[in-house]
């Protein structure tokens, strides 16, 4: 594939234009005729029996059209991810902070704050359990009746661990916390319910999993899912929250109680109060080592916060024991993971699905145990690093991953790592700088053993043109993007021939979400097996014309190629003779992700394997005066596979690492007695554009040799899981002191002191 | 209600508003100008930003009432007879967005700043929109779009 016409350059993404000159829609500018408007009631207690709910007045203010509570809802109260423990609207006991009682719709905004304010509570406030220890003890209270606190607890091990470390001439025991961080993505949660003439719900949902919102809108209106239609519009970002269901499905139960569209967005405060948040973590982790800096044994305990209910906490905490020994040659490793219920925000998906949490963790205790045996960085990495043919702790043996030594070695060649401190290490009394590696492991795919598929349909016209059906959400990241080069460049024709509708439950079957960057592999694998049936179509008629052999031809950027030459056949007169001769140019595909049929099982199960590995070097300034943190270079390499798109891969890097800079220093939800401080973007701090330094990017186009389409594989989270890490490491190497907590606040490492 | 008149991307509009109606939403839902986009309400993200006589200001912190009289350039109007300016050309170009919820007001910040300064430094560019939330790139192919556009304006301006 070297020789690609549109796959690899860098084109505007699939939506630009409409972007640019403001026409994109997302589901706060759809405006349908007689829309009503609607919105929900939130708790303002973290925990709280609810003694009466009563919404009659409310119901007679002129302009409310409906006012929904539990006992309207014709089907199920509640949402279905891993598990059904959440419901749609509280029935009698709220257990956090803006957990919804009631949904309103009206007229207009206005009127529907107002009916919102005539809606009777009356609550008996209970003493809340916001300590994910306090939660666990047997006697604890059970947050959801009937249901443990403890709502997942899992084990692994392989090896003997104990055995490792009593033998180990070096042991790092450490335990660390981390925050309750905050997507916020710039477009808040959106649906927009509709009923159709023949009584079928469709809802324009901004969302990251169309068909499960199909499943779950069904189910709560106890409706059929062949009467239930989700498109996804324009999406304003989602990073992981909008993969669990929001407010959609309360859009559609008031349009179906109304008979009239309803558009329900969350403002930005309920945003941040009540979608799910990256899970707060204790961890205590035990490394062992020879006295050469090989690692012989890890030991992890990891306590996961989830709020009161399961949400994804048990793919989060797997996804962490997954990677919680980094990309590293661990023969001896022993992890247990427990998720928690608590009176706190509720938890679930967030770009990296733990693996950023694991590597604060891992890559903490590299450098406290290379800082303790005197080591090098770096080397004590490239020492224990894996490589093509590793197999892991998990039991995967790695078909590639020579990214991981490589992306150390450029990240170090870059900033002349063995030659960094001989910059002034002290610009001024009271500043310090200090540089810090990370280097991490993260996988694309739902895991071998759980269901991972995708289709895609095309069909090509008589005049050439194409149009691409698919169900993948696109919520910024560009998989419309990927998908149509893919297309264009299996046709042979140019972008502009093809057109992508949204994402639509009625016309595609599930391409599964966007999440674990997963969508280039799997709808993109999908596209380029429907794309590859129609070309094969198109050859064949060209080689039947021409009188040539089928091998001989391509096509070639409008063309048809005999060798490698353009022959004067176009595609477009491909396409009008196949139309003409009855030859259906339209084909629908269906993959799953793929693994080799001899590859072993692994041994944890529903491991991923297909690994991205990346390195990042930070250099620091702290001013040890006031604890800023300026971050003044950001080197990072990164393995996506063959690159589709560098726009789009470029850009998830500088994204990831954005995001990854506020997670190590200024993003925490503070949450006390469960009751969220800092609900709104002027308190919860996420970085701006004078807050990130120009990064410098390296990718290494190392094309993923099985199931990977074209050779490319995601690239989504892997960006933003060694940011903290490597952030941390520079502070310290600044400070001369240990940090164990994120963020790194300037009040922390003032804490902390320098020395 | 209140009535008022403003200039909206070059046309005359006559509107009724109610006195609190804020200039996001007489744009939004009067107008039907949806590329400027609700993100907070507070001014906190600069998805709203608009040029307000010129100079830019988080739609959501106006009352309409407050822009009677005045003119308002919104994303809708940077296009001129269907050709792209040269900053939304170099933002698709460059990748200067993602998700693109906070490219309409992300566009008209960089536009003020070329009007007053035609050839920016990068740290001017990110101080330009250090009141514009982007929560998908890393702001920097965002500062080379800019950085490309204002150097075909000077070329053009020659």
């Amino acid at each position: 594939m070297s020789d690609t016409h549109i796959v690899g350059k860098r084109v505007p993404a699939a939506n630009a234009n409409e972007i640019v000159t403001g026409q994109a829609r997302y589901c706060p500018d759809i405006d349908l005729p007689g829309m009503l408007f609607g919105k929900l009631l939130y708790s303002p207690y973290a925990r709280a029996r609810v003694i009466r709910l009563d919404v009659s007045k409310a119901r007679k203010i002129p302009g409310v059209a409906a006012i929904i509570t539990h006992a309207d809802i014709p089907g199920e109260n509640s949402y279905l991810y891993a598990a059904a423990d959440q419901p749609l609207l509280v029935i009698d006991e709220v257990r956090y902070q803006g957990e919804a009682l009631a949904a309103v719709a009206a007229v207009d905004e206005h009127t529907a704050d107002i009916a919102l304010a005539a809606i009777e509570v009356e609550y008996e406030q209970l003493p809340g359990i916001f300590d994910p220890v306090e939660a666990m003890h047997p006697d604890a209270d059970q947050i959801v009746p009937g249901e443990k606190n403890v709502l997942s607890s899992h084990s692994f091990s392989t090896g003997d661990v104990e055995a490792a470390i009593a033998t180990a001439d070096v042991v790092i025991q450490n335990k660390y916390q981390t925050q309750c961080a905050e997507h916020a993505f710039l477009e808040t949660e959106g649906g927009v319910g509709l009923v159709e003439d023949d009584g079928r719900i469709t809802v324009y949902s901004s969302c990251q999993a169309p068909h499960r919102d199909r499943m779950q809108i069904a189910r709560a209106l106890a409706m059929p899912e062949s009467m239930v239609r989700v498109i996804t519009p324009s999406i304003g970002g989602a990073f992981g929250a909008k993969d669990e269901a929001h407010v959609q499905i309360h859009a559609a139960l008031l349009a179906h109680a109304t008979g009239q569209p309803v558009r329900l967005i969350r403002g930005r405060r309920e945003s941040i109060l009540t979608h799910v948040k990256r899970h707060p973590f204790i961890v205590e982790y035990t490394t062992a080592a020879t006295s050469d800096g090989k690692l012989v044994a890890v030991k992890a305990r990891a306590i996961a916060d989830a709020g009161p209910y399961t949400n994804a906490t048990q793919e989060v905490l797997h996804k962490f024991g997954e990677f919680v020994g980094g990309p590293y040659k661990i023969v001896n490793l022993e992890v247990e993971l427990i998720g928690v219920r608590t009176n706190n925000p509720i938890t679930g998906a967030f770009r990296g699905f733990g693996a950023p949490q694991a590597a604060f963790v891992y890559e903490s205790q590299m450098d406290d145990l290379a800082r303790k045996l005197g080591m090098d960085p770096l080397q004590i990495r490239l020492l224990n690093g894996v490589e093509t043919g590793t197999k892991t702790y998990t039991g995967v043996l790695i078909r590639e991953g020579s990214a991981m030594k490589a992306s150390l070695r450029k990240a170090a060649e870059m900033i002349a790592w063995q030659k960094r401190h001989s910059c002034e290490r002290q610009p001024a009394p009271h500043l310090r700088r200090g540089f810090g590696i990370a280097t991490t492991i993260k996988g694309s795919g739902a895991g071998r053993g759980i269901a991972d598929h995708a289709s895609a349909a095309l069909e090509m016209h008589r005049d050439g043109s194409v149009i691409l059906h698919s169900a993948a959400a696109d919520m910024g990241q560009g998989i419309v993007t990927v998908m149509t080069q893919i297309a264009a460049e299996r046709l042979g024709i140019d972008l502009a021939s093809i057109t992508v509708t949204n994402a639509d439950t009625s016309r595609s079957p599930d391409a599964g979400p966007t999440c674990a960057s997963r969508q280039t592999m799997v709808s993109g694998n999908a596209v380029l097996k429907a794309a590859n049936t129609i070309r094969d179509s198109l050859l064949t008629m060209a080689a039947r014309k021409t009188k040539t052999e089928k091998h001989r031809l391509d096509l070639k950027v409008g063309h048809l190629t005999i060798d490698g030459k353009p022959h004067e056949l176009s595609v477009k007169d491909l396409a009008l003779r196949a139309s003409n001769w009855g030859i259906p140019l339209h084909s629908e595909s269906l993959v799953h992700f793929e693994y080799p049929e001899d590859a072993p099982m692994a041994t944890y199960r529903f491991a991923q394997e297909v690994f991205q590995f990346g390195t990042q070097i930070a250099q620091v300034l702290v001013d040890c005066e006031t604890g800023q943190v300026t971050v003044e270079r950001l080197i990072a390499v990164h393995d996506a596979g063959k690159m589709i798109n560098p726009g789009g891969v470029y850009g998830q890097i500088e994204g990831g690492i954005a995001q990854g800079i506020g997670y190590a220093l200024t993003e925490e939800l503070i949450v006390e007695a469960g009751l969220t401080q800092n609900p709104s973007l002027e308190n919860y701090i996420v970085p701006l554009s004078l807050d990130i330094p120009e990064i410098e990017i390296e990718v290494l186009e190392i094309p993923e040799p099985f199931g990977a389409p074209l050779g490319a594989k995601g690239i989504a989270e892997s960006p933003l899981v060694p940011t903290a890490p490597a952030i941390r490491n520079a502070i310290c190497d600044a400070i001369n002191k240990p940090l164990y907590r994120l963020p790194m606040t300037a009040e922390r490492i003032l804490s902390i002191g320098d020395d | 209600m209140f009535d008022l008149e403003i200039e909206v991307n070059g046309k005359q509009e006559q509107v009724s508003v109610e006195a609190d109606t804020t200039l996001l939403y007489l744009l939004r839902d009067k107008l039907g100008l949806t590329g400027s986009k609700d993100g907070c309400r507070s001014g906190d993200c600069g998805a709203c930003v608009v040029l307000l006589d010129g100079k830019t200001v988080n739609a959501c912190m106006v009352l309409a009432p407050q822009a009677n009289g005045a003119s308002v350039m919104t994303v809708e109007g940077l296009a001129k007879d269907g050709e792209l300016h040269p900053l939304q050309r170099c933002f698709s170009e460059s990748w200067a967005f993602q998700c693109g919820f906070c490219t309409g007001g992300m566009l008209m910040s960089c536009y003020a700043l070329l009007k007053s300064n035609s050839n920016p430094t990068r740290d001017e560019i990110r101080a330009a929109i250090a009141g514009n939330f982007c929560r998908c790139t890393g702001y920097q192919a965002l500062v080379t779009a800019v950085e490309q556009a204002a150097a075909e304006l000077r070329a053009n301006n020659v």
